[in-house]
């Protein structure tokens, strides 16, 4: 059992942008949608597209991210695309509000009693459970290739480049280096323990004496990390740590695409505001074209 | 054991903070290799409390920085992505539990170490609170999908792995700390 960053080098341009100007787009796509509240299928497909086309770009192969993928379908279709076409609720009230063709009922029953009733299905709780999906899905494509784009070396300078504090950003670059060693120590400990008869595919018993069984392995890790926590801190106080402005090994530099993905991603934030609440556009909305594949 | 600054953020708070992320990130990717059985969409991850401990020992800036940049890890290993309200929950669970620190005397008194549970379970509440609150505007669910099916689980979770793991991790620290002399 190896530590593996999912990061690999990838000759793309998602991966020569600034870690930086990754972080922020997402995050202007991500505020774009939630904070005008847009829910209208002509603002959200487009920048399902967008994100779409920026997962593409980044080129990560199918096999890395199938199993994620699996966990995201179950999430998205069963917990909120299901939720949202039983219940019509989470989004705007014009969902259950306004007066739309029931395609059919889907009779709910408490188990072991006779209480149960009919649930309507409308035009338009199913297109508001694809438009809900959609959008979810498009802010998990945003957020999904970070790690496998962005350098795991590259995090603590990327936030101390955004303003967050030298030990803010040091902490962050610290427990990316500590990383590998913990992992290590843990198949260690897990292979000693082994040795001594502990059995972790075989943890019987009920869920609490399962928890505690993982005692033996959490315990050792834990108490060696706090010794060695001790050592650091005193070859980092011998530096001087904290006493003067740091510097840092990496640089960056914002390049041209930069500065335009970051143009891009502002004006997109900037549109969709405007459009909510300049031109009243960005409402939840029932497109004719799919009400009428059902009447 | 520690000085007891509550809100001193030196060298001590950003080892201890490193060291505490990347636990939190290294036990929730072994998690995921090796999933506990539970019932329903609950999921057990010891690695909270890991967190908790951190937390309580460590005052509540190591909870906070070690909880938003281990769950930061822990999704970059098993390859989730970034989600920043995610990350911000554990970090605020990190940093409510790690209130408890100034008025632990004792790891091993029984009295402190119910203290530093009930911090931890109120940390536990606060930070999947507001994970799945954020949840509901950033992806347009609703109230009961939030409360229902993200935060009652992830809360249960928590609380059953802290409640049962948190001790034993103190009496063991006050052990080490003991034989450490400081």
């Amino acid at each position: 059992m190896l530590v593996t960053w999912k990061y690999r080098l990838r000759d793309t341009f998602i991966q020569r942008l600034d870690p930086r100007t990754r972080l922020i787009f997402m995050l202007s796509i991500i505020f774009a949608i939630t904070i005008p509240d847009i829910w209208d299928y002509r603002v959200i497909l487009p920048l399902f597209l967008l994100a779409l086309t920026l997962y593409l770009m980044a080129q990560i192969a199918w096999k890395d991210v199938k199993r994620i993928w699996m966990f995201i379908a179950f999430l998205v279709f069963f917990i909120v695309g299901l939720n949202g076409l039983l219940s019509g609720r989470g989004g705007p009230s014009s969902v259950t509000d306004m007066v739309s063709p029931i395609l059919f009922y889907i009779p709910i029953k408490i188990p072991f009693t006779d209480i149960g009733w009919d649930v309507p299905i409308t035009v338009a709780k199913l297109w508001f459970s694809l438009t809900q999906m959609t959008r979810m899905i498009t802010m998990t494509i945003l957020a999904l290739p970070i790690p496998y784009t962005i350098d795991p070396n590259m995090y603590g300078t990327a936030f101390k480049r955004m303003g967050a504090s030298d030990n803010v950003s040091f902490t962050m670059d610290l427990a990316f280096r500590f990383l590998p060693t913990f992992a290590r120590d843990l198949v260690i400990t897990m292979d000693a323990q082994r040795a001594r008869g502990y059995e972790m595919d075989k943890l019987n018993g009920g869920l609490a004496a399962r928890i505690r069984k993982l005692a033996p392995l959490i315990i050792p890790v834990v108490m060696q990390s706090t010794v060695t926590g001790e050592e650091v801190i005193d070859a980092m106080d011998l530096r001087a740590f904290g006493t003067a402005p740091r510097t840092w090994l990496k640089e960056l530099h914002y390049q041209r695409r930069d500065y335009l993905m970051l143009a891009f991603g502002v004006t997109i934030f900037i549109v969709c505001c405007v459009l909510k609440w300049g031109f009243g556009i960005g409402d939840f909305l029932v497109p004719d074209f799919f009400t009428n594949l059902f009447v | 054991m520690n000085d007891k600054s509550t809100w001193e953020f030196g060298t001590r708070q950003v080892v201890y903070g490193a060291i505490g992320a990347a636990l939190y990130g290294v036990f929730s990717w072994a998690t995921n290799i090796f999933p506990l059985p539970a019932a329903g969409n609950v999921t057990f991850r010891p690695a909270v409390a890991v967190l908790i401990f951190f937390a309580s020992a460590y005052g509540p800036l190591v909870g906070l920085l070690a909880g938003f940049i281990g769950n930061t890890l822990g999704d970059a290993l098993s390859g989730w992505g970034f989600y920043w309200n995610w990350s911000l929950g554990s970090g605020l669970m990190g940093l409510v539990a790690g209130l408890v620190m100034a008025s632990i005397k004792d790891f091993r008194a029984r009295g402190d170490i119910i203290k530093a549970v009930g911090y931890g379970i109120a940390g536990i509440a606060v930070g999947m609170l507001f994970a799945s609150v954020t949840e509901k505007f950033i992806g347009g669910l609703d109230w009961n999908t939030a409360l229902i099916g993200y935060f009652t689980p992830a809360f249960i979770g928590n609380t059953v792995v802290v409640v049962i793991l948190l001790p034993v991790l103190m009496i063991a620290f006050a052990a080490v700390a003991s034989r450490r002399g400081r």
